[in-house]
């Protein structure tokens, strides 16, 4: 960086100490507990190539980090993509804007950054990755990432290591990369049974025959079914006990590397295991993240909106900007989870406060679940609903009206510093109060776009919660039970779940038939028939199973190892959970083969898949109805040299079959 | 580590991973490239996975206002939020692309000479610009700024070594007892100084006579006399000693070198006529296609004429080419008409010519040896080639390729007749008219 470069991101730097401190002022007071943040500005350049490693400065040498930024360059040329900032889940957390960003964008990225951090820090998944270590606030996740990266650089400098073996060797990894465990907190070595029997050194046995001792003597210092080894005898052992999903742990506590010269399996040598253990730890550090996705972009969008549009964080006339990089932002193709996350979240606010306005009036004489829609008048709800002026409005002018607002909304002390012209309310209102009173202020309900929530409500919902409710304190009117309502409802609950869920069960819980037909979301599915993919369904079971296949397990299949010692000759037997969407055979198989190179014996998996028969289709398209696929049991296998597929009896498959949830939504006429 | 080197492993991997030329002329998706550019298909897009198979996923999409109807079709499947590595916060990314590694015509032309072992080496025609070139032809007059003050001073240098020696010792030697000029000048001359008798004489006759005797022998004044090497003395005493001389004057001027440009221009001619079905027609893009890109690779500047004809001949674009198709009869020599004119814009004196043809070999009677091979041997070009694309098998009345065979020869030097049954040829159809032409066409 030359010196004028030096000096200009100095600038910049200076200009947003005030910003960066604020935010995290107003984070503060809004409930988050972010980790500290550093904040580093850097140039676009620096910005893609930061991006193409994933937000770290430190990764190992791969061409995957060469093609990821290839692609973002090409995007950028052609697609207008921009990429604002970016923040990894560390303690504390880096955070690195780009230069060239107007100062409401900053801003707006300031302010997204701190609510990823917030995430970051109290998301239970998060602390997965930490949760077996000693000081659990540690991740330091960029100092493991740098150890690894110059680790693995070492090896391949080594002049004793072949380096491109090393490059394979961590593209075998690579492979196995989403097959881990992520709802187990992570451990470096997994304490995977192994076979029954402890594995015997070869070359101990060796030694020992040729020491030539009498039966006699090896009887006392070493068991039977020892010796029994030693003799060759089969003795037929099968691991795991449980299907194991951390194939990869599974891998570098048990499998071999493949020597072609020897044409079997020999021991992994140090640096093929400690790669192995590296890219696994790895996995698992960025399995949280993925796993959360669209919880933890909606979170930061959503506090990122709070701040910036409701807290005026952006000013008068950088409001425009500001508006400008949402559309940008939310605009994005495709299902976007920025937006999808974000909507998500302010429905789990809305719902959240709905039901604790609806258990206050449904306390109020006379009304009951059955009625409430027609004796309650929601606009006068509302009406009572709105916070009062006093905290609504605060300037300088306004703040002797606090003195008559309740304790519990403001910060009397800081009310005082106010008054004393300490603190600036034209600039930082929220100053003078306290969470509850900021959540007072901001209550979703009576927002513009929220005002038909509360009457929406259906009937279904208003049975249920009545029918849960205690029938305790009754209230005489409306504004007596108004006033009973916890305007914190909504907020409390948004950090609860943001601690406990994950993206699965955050779709499973929130998705509802409202929240899809709102959002005009549907699913679409491919036509034998067409050739093409088609809208299938808008029916919220639908959208949501759908939407859960992508999440679930990283939008994966579930492959587990079933057997260590398959065909009772060491080889290693996977099975595909089927759930009824087929594997990619093409993909399945290319990874066997790498698969095959971390095991150093064939390989085998077993799957089901749907098959159509030619003529079936040809009938198909001639009558514009979708074929009925029959499924098969398939046995694949790559030895080294041959791949092959072979029919299996259902009965072999039979345990690897689901049949709880059906993810096609194809309806019965569908495009006849 | 760093970008640098992950950047040149991605472009390893794709060069590893790419289809080999050949299976990608004969087999591959020539569409996804354009005339500048061409993408090759990467085999292995990113690393294997366990993965769905995308189509009995389906997905989850959002519409604009309200839900789109059940049973409209959807576009590319869109990009999921479940997608991709997820390792970084950026929204809206990409899902489903295809991977291609992207060649220049530079880079294709190498590579092909490399796969398929051709070696065609351009010719520089039209000369474009006189550059000058490094400051070596000298003359014996000029400016004063190109005045070669090195050359000069060097001769008066040697002049100078030439034809100075050392005075002062010459003058100790003179003061040797009982010395005669005569010895003096003897010794200069053993010594090879170039010394003349006149001024020996005079040196010898100027000593004063106190210093007549000083020495008793040369040697001792050898011995106690430092000499001064001339050069020696020129640095004592400073350059302006030495002498410039008027006939020493070098003037310098840049070398004139011509610069030829690579130009050539490609005719293109196909029989779009009835009997050309889609079958032939896709051999015959498989195999010029390449072609345009390999000499366009090849050359600096490569022009592109494209003719089609069936009894008629028209000059087309590019895009539709390869796609015609007409009823009519075939007249081949219409083509090689309109060739020969459109050919007047780029004179022979300037410009490369190559004049490629396919169709399947039909061609109305006599019209191959009364006016098509004429034509072709008036027309003057680095090479002419017919590809004869006939995938049912010999047909009774198709006999151009051959016609053209036994007039020229199968060792004709500018011409060659291909034959391409099906896509497995293509590529020895390419190397026998890439690899015909020889060094003698100028």
């Amino acid at each position: 960086m030359s010196n004028s470069d030096r000096f200009r991101k100095q600038a910049i730097a200076s200009d947003l100490e005030e910003p960066v401190e604020e935010a995290r002022n107003l984070a503060e007071k809004l409930g988050l507990e972010p980790y500290p943040v550093k904040y580093w500005i850097i140039d676009y350049d620096e910005m893609n190539e930061l991006i193409a490693y994933g937000g770290f400065q430190s990764r190992y040498p791969h061409w995957r980090w060469g093609m990821q930024y290839d692609k973002q360059q090409k995007q950028g040329q052609y697609g207008g993509g921009k990429a604002f900032e970016i923040v990894n889940n560390d303690n504390p957390a880096h955070a690195f804007l780009q230069e060239s960003n107007t100062v409401a964008d900053q801003k707006a990225v300031i302010t997204h950054v701190e609510a990823h951090s917030d995430f970051f820090a109290n998301n239970d998944w998060f602390g997965m990755f930490t949760g077996g270590q000693a000081d659990e606030d540690q991740v330091n996740a960029a100092a493991m990432l740098e150890r690894h990266a110059r680790a693995i650089d070492e090896y391949m400098a080594d002049p004793d290591i072949d380096r491109a073996e090393v490059e394979k060797w961590i593209d075998h990894c690579l492979s196995l990369e989403d097959n881990i465990d992520q709802h187990q907190v992570f451990s470096r070595r997994l304490d995977i049974d192994g076979p029954a029997h402890e594995e015997l050194d070869e070359d101990l046995a060796e030694k020992l025959d040729e020491l030539e001792l009498s039966d006699e003597i090896k009887g006392e210092v070493f068991d039977e079914a020892w010796v029994e080894k030693l003799e060759g005898e089969d003795v037929a052992v099968n691991f795991p006990e449980e299907p194991q999903k951390d194939v990869l742990a599974f891998v570098r506590e048990h499998g071999k590397q493949y020597d072609a010269d020897a044409g079997r399996g020999v021991e992994m040598t140090e640096w093929q295991r400690d790669i192995l253990d590296m890219m696994r730890a790895e996995a698992y550090y960025f399995a949280a993240q993925k796993m959360t996705k669209v919880m933890n972009e909606g979170w930061a969008a959503y506090w990122e909106s709070t701040m910036m549009t409701d807290e005026a964080f952006a000013g008068d006339d950088e409001f425009l900007n500001y508006a400008d990089h949402m559309a940008k932002v939310l605009a994005s193709g495709g299902l976007n989870p920025y937006s999808l996350g974000m909507e998500l979240w302010e429905y789990v606010e809305n719902t959240t406060n709905r039901r604790e306005v609806l258990e206050a009036l449904l306390r109020v004489e006379g009304v009951s679940w059955r009625n409430l829609t027609e004796v309650i008048d929601f606009d006068e709800v509302l009406d009572g609903l709105e916070p009062p002026a006093a905290i609504e409005t605060i300037t300088p002018a306004t703040l002797d009206s606090l003195e008559a607002v309740p304790d519990e909304w403001v910060d009397r002390e800081a009310l005082e510093r106010a008054r004393a012209g300490e603190i600036d309310v034209s600039k930082y209102p929220w100053k003078v109060l306290t969470y509850e009173g900021v959540a007072r202020r901001h209550y979703s309900l009576v927002k513009r776009q929220n005002r038909g929530f509360l009457a929406r409500v259906t009937q279904n919902e208003l049975e249920r919660i009545g029918r849960y409710l205690f029938d305790d304190a009754r209230y005489s009117s409306v504004a007596e039970a108004l006033e009973d309502v916890d305007f914190a409802a909504g907020w409390d609950r948004l950090f609860d779940v943001r601690e406990s869920h994950n993206d699965v069960t955050f779709l499973d819980e929130f998705l509802t038939q409202e929240f899809i037909t709102e959002n005009n979301y549907f699913t679409y599915e491919h036509s034998q028939a067409t050739g093409q993919f088609h809208v299938a369904s808008d029916a919220a079971e639908d959208v949501k199973k759908k939407l859960l296949l992508q999440f679930t397990n990283f939008g994966k299949p579930t492959i587990a190892v079933y057997d260590g010692n398959y065909n009772n000759a060491n080889e290693l037997l996977l099975g595909h959970q089927y759930n009824g969407v087929m594997l990619d055979l093409g993909q399945a198989k290319e990874t066997l083969k790498r698969i095959f190179e971390l095991w150093g014996r064939p390989v085998n998996l077993l799957t089901i898949v749907k098959e159509i028969d030619e003529h079936d289709i040809e009938v198909a398209k001639r009558r514009n109805r979708e074929p009925e696929p029959e499924e098969q049991g398939k046995l694949i296998r790559y030895n080294g040299e041959t791949m092959t597929t072979e029919d299996v009896p259902w009965e072999e498959v039979e345990h690897l079959a689901a049949d709880d949830v059906d993810y096609d939504t194809k309806p019965e006429e569908w495009l006849a | 580590m760093g970008l640098r080197d992950d950047l040149d492993r991605f472009r390893e991997v794709g060069e590893e991973r790419r289809e080999d030329l050949a299976d990608f002329i004969q087999y591959g998706d020539l569409g996804q490239s354009r005339p500048g550019e061409i993408n090759i298909p990467v085999k292995i897009v990113s690393l294997p996975e366990f993965e769905y198979d995308q189509h009995d996923k389906g997905g989850v999409g959002q519409g604009e206002d309200g839900t789109p109807d059940t049973g409209q079709p959807v576009g590319q499947p869109q990009p999921q939020p479940g997608d991709d590595d997820g390792e970084d916060g950026d929204p809206g990314e990409d899902g489903g692309e295809h991977e291609y590694y992207e060649m220049d015509p530079e880079e294709f032309a190498e590579e092909l000479d490399e796969e398929l072992g051709l070696d065609l080496d351009p010719k520089g025609k039209k000369v474009i610009e006189e550059k000058e070139g490094p400051f070596t032809d000298l003359t014996r007059s000029g400016p004063n700024s190109t005045l070669d003050f090195e050359r000069m001073f060097k001769e008066g240098l040697k002049r100078k070594l030439a034809m100075d020696f050392d005075e002062e010792f010459l003058q100790e030697l003179c003061k040797v007892e009982g010395i005669e000029p005569r010895d003096v000048f003897e010794w200069a001359r053993g010594e090879s100084l170039p010394v003349s008798m006149a001024w020996v004489e005079e040196a010898y006759s100027n000593i004063p006579d106190e210093e007549r005797g000083k020495w008793a022998s040369i040697e001792e004044v050898e011995n106690n006399v430092e000499r001064e090497s001339v050069q020696q003395k020129i640095r004592r005493e400073g350059i302006k000693h030495v002498p410039f001389r008027r006939e020493d004057e070098r003037y310098r001027h840049p070398e004139i070198i011509e610069e030829k440009e690579k130009n050539v221009v490609v005719v293109n001619i196909r029989d779009v006529s009835g009997s050309m079905r889609e079958k032939k027609r896709e051999l015959v893009e498989r195999t010029f296609t390449p072609l345009d890109w390999y000499l366009q690779g090849k050359y600096d500047n490569a022009e592109f004429v494209y003719i089609a004809h069936d009894a008629d001949a028209w000059e087309v674009e590019r895009d539709e080419f390869f796609g015609i198709r007409s009823g009519g009869g075939t007249k081949i020599s219409s083509a090689y008409e309109l060739a020969n004119q459109l050919l007047e814009e780029y004179p022979w004196s300037d410009w490369n010519r190559y004049v490629f043809a396919a169709g399947d070999s039909e061609n109305s009677s006599n019209d191959t040896g009364e006016r098509v091979i004429p034509l072709m041997e008036q027309i003057p070009a680095n090479l002419h080639a017919y590809v004869e694309t006939q995938p049912s098998g010999n047909a009774i009345n198709a006999t151009h390729a051959e016609e053209l065979e036994r007039h020229f020869g199968t060792d004709a030097e500018d011409v060659a007749v291909a034959y391409v049954n099906d896509e497995a040829d293509v590529t020895d159809a390419i190397y026998e008219i890439l690899s015909t032409e020889s060094d003698d066409n100028e």
